[in-house]
């Protein structure tokens, strides 16, 4: 127990010292060159305006999270549906996948405007579709890679004993495709923080880290506006742990390669 | 498939990267701001030269003629603008196409805007050698260090509305209560803030904010109960789109329209700024003499011939359709005209007005514009002053005290 207390501490110190090793040089670079906020402002301003305004940093970042949450949800669940249409009938396949791909390509500054204009601007609705666009293509390539590439013996010994399709999926599609589904997890969730925060700079209700981060910027209060940066990767952050704790609770098995 | 999610991730760095590029516009490191403790003295210095023409000396004996034969050489300058090129601007693309700045020896280039650009910081990081810019915004910058003056305050009111429909019940700032008002945002808003405030109602709670984007359809489409508009453009997109049900252009009955000015909320906007490290330095004092005043003498002419700088601004590249263009060009002469004390000098009580709202009315996270009131170097009237008396002896009225705005006829899309 203690080694295992003691190993945790050696992943943990050279982060830490490098941020505030980091931290330290840009606090000096300020002070030293007086540097003015309006350039570039000291952690320790960005540190009060954070610490000073916690509460509202909180109500700030919940407003985005929940946009990102409802956008991670929707996008996961679209995605994870058409990875099963796809991998069962080769139509949806081939149509579907360059649909996706194309989707996926549509930058988020075109997208907005257009759902928010669809939509009503006053709701969150634009935003979360905005999300889970951009969460639903690496949910989609990489849970369906995960359904197909599975290994062609098993697949060989499965069809000799007669299985159906729904069993094959059920007893080695699924599992084979659970720690892709991890990966995409991992990489869509805090992508779902930051599509949210940016859908937020084209309009709408004003209570989230994308407007104010933009408000605070544009009014050179840089010193707010980095404290809701902090918050925004302190979302991000906090997405990819649940989903990594998620990962580790329902399927220990996977993933942990490393110790070994 | 590989291939498509690697530029898929590509893109995605990209657009991160495009959400905090307003942020990194402070990253570069820059002395020249660096030396205005030392520098104070500086505002003083032209007072000496009031007289004296800002050309160079050979001028002298070339009196009457195109001054432009008498300059050595061009002096090159830069103005930042806070958007595209629109008849907002007039005034300067004016004094560059009809020669007022080369009469000076001034090469003036005209750095256009853009949604994530702030004028003054550019002006503060050197990237311009003046920027344009709204008075509450600068001092904000100014409250964080940005070393920059006020040396010609164009726009002498604001040219805020707020706009709802006519059956929407909202005549004043005290019916926003409980209603869906539409805002800009990036500090484009805190005229709202300070008339919630002026009412009693708090930004947070008593009603529901929205920021619009740049288009006027969230109205339209009755999705907020009033609009943030500037007389300029945004009023006069209401009075270009087709009512669905008439089949006919809205007409100016169709909404109620509160002007901020109006209700005493009114902050002072476009006006010209300087660097103040630089303000130390008597080349660059004679350049924005010049600068200020050819561009003074720009707007002159544009009150005079709105038609012609409403074309000499499309002619620039403005995308505006014709009859938008000058509608502009007619509302923002509206904002410049009368100048009761001159073009561009600062009026003390808006001005006192215009701070009072930024120290006073907490926005929707409970901050205001500035801390504490700005020194009385933030702005100068002695450029101006001294352009006045220029152009008043050129024969030009500085005041427009007669001005009378034109009829225009908006016609659909603005065409």
């Amino acid at each position: 127990m203690s080694t295992q207390t003691a190993d945790r501490l050696k992943l943990i110190w050279p982060p830490v010292l490098i941020a505030v090793l980091f931290l330290s040089a840009w606090q000096l670079l300020v002070v030293v060159r007086d540097i003015k906020p309006y350039l570039l402002p000291a952690p320790s301003l960005i540190a009060e305006n954070f610490f000073g305004d916690i509460a509202l940093m909180w109500q700030t970042a919940l407003y985005t999270g929940t946009t990102a949450f409802l956008g991670l949800v929707f996008g996961t669940i679209v995605g994870l549906v058409m990875a099963l249409l796809a991998q069962r009938f080769i139509v949806v396949n081939n149509l579907v996948t360059p649909l996706a791909a194309g989707l996926a390509a549509v930058p988020i500054i075109a997208l907005t405007p257009i759902l928010n204009n669809m939509f009503s601007i006053t709701s969150r609705t634009p935003r979360v579709l905005v999300t889970a666009i951009i969460v639903l293509f690496p949910i989609f390539v990489n849970v369906t890679r995960g359904l197909i590439q599975v290994q062609p013996v098993q697949l060989e010994l499965m069809r000799s004993m007669n299985a159906q399709p729904r069993t094959v999926l059920r007893a080695l599609r699924i599992p084979n495709a659970i720690p892709f589904f991890f990966t995409a997890m991992k990489v869509a969730a805090p992508l779902a923080v930051i599509a949210a925060l940016v859908a937020e700079y084209f309009g709408g209700p004003q209570q989230g880290l994308g407007s104010r981060i933009a408000g605070s910027a544009a009014n050179t209060a840089y010193g707010r506006a980095w404290a809701y940066v902090v918050a925004a990767i302190i979302t991000g952050l906090m997405f990819y742990l649940i989903v990594v704790a998620i990962e580790r609770w329902t399927t220990p098995w996977t993933g942990r390669t490393r110790s070994a | 498939m590989r291939n498509i999610a690697r530029s898929r991730w590509t893109q995605v760095v990209s657009l991160a990267a495009v959400g905090v590029l307003a942020l990194s516009a402070c990253s570069s490191s820059d002395s020249s701001s660096e030396e205005t403790a030392a520098e104070e003295t500086a505002v003083e210095e032209p007072a000496v030269e009031e007289d004296t023409e800002p050309e160079e000396t050979e001028e002298a004996e070339v009196e009457e003629p195109a001054a432009d034969e008498g300059c050595a050489e061009l002096t090159p300058a830069s103005l930042q603008l806070q958007w595209f090129v629109q008849a907002q601007f007039a005034g300067y693309y004016a004094a560059k196409d009809l020669g007022f700045y080369e009469d000076n020896c001034i090469d003036v280039t005209i750095l256009e805007g853009g949604v994530d650009i702030v004028p003054q910081t550019v002006l503060a990081q050197g990237g311009a050698d003046f920027a344009l810019a709204w008075v509450p915004k600068a001092l904000a910058s100014r409250e964080q260090g940005a070393g920059i003056v006020d040396i010609g305050q164009v726009f002498q009111r604001s040219g805020t509305l707020q706009v709802a429909w006519a059956d929407s019940g909202i005549e004043s700032p005290a019916d926003f209560q409980g209603k869906k008002i539409g805002n800009w945002g990036f500090g484009n808003e805190y005229e709202i803030f300070a008339a919630l405030g002026k009412e009693g109602l708090d930004p947070a709670s008593d009603v529901e904010l929205v920021q619009q984007q740049f288009d006027m359809v969230a109205l339209l489409n009755r999705e907020i109960d009033a609009a943030e508009a500037m007389t300029y453009n945004e009023y006069a997109q209401l009075l270009e789109a087709v009512n669905p049900d008439t089949g006919e252009l809205y007409t100016a009955d169709d909404f109620n329209v509160i002007n901020y000015a109006d209700y005493g909320v009114g902050m002072l906007q476009d006006a010209i700024w300087a660097d103040e490290a630089k303000l130390g330095d008597a080349d660059y004092v004679d350049l924005a003499q010049r600068f200020v005043t050819a561009s003074f003498e720009g707007w002159i002419y544009c009150r005079d011939n709105p038609q012609e700088c409403a074309e000499i601004v499309t002619a620039n590249g403005s995308q505006l359709g014709a009859s938008h263009q000058l509608w502009m060009m007619n509302e923002v002469n509206k904002l410049v005209w009368p100048s009761p004390a001159g073009i561009g000098i600062v009026d003390f009580g808006e001005w006192q007005q215009t701070v009072e709202i930024s120290l006073n009315s907490p926005n929707l996270e409970g901050a205001t514009v500035i801390t504490s009131a700005p020194p009385a170097e933030a702005y100068t009237n002695q450029f101006a002053e001294t352009a006045n008396a220029e152009l008043t002896n050129m024969g030009l009225d500085t005041t427009g005290d007669d001005f009378t705005p034109i009829e225009v006829t908006l016609n659909e899309g603005g065409e």
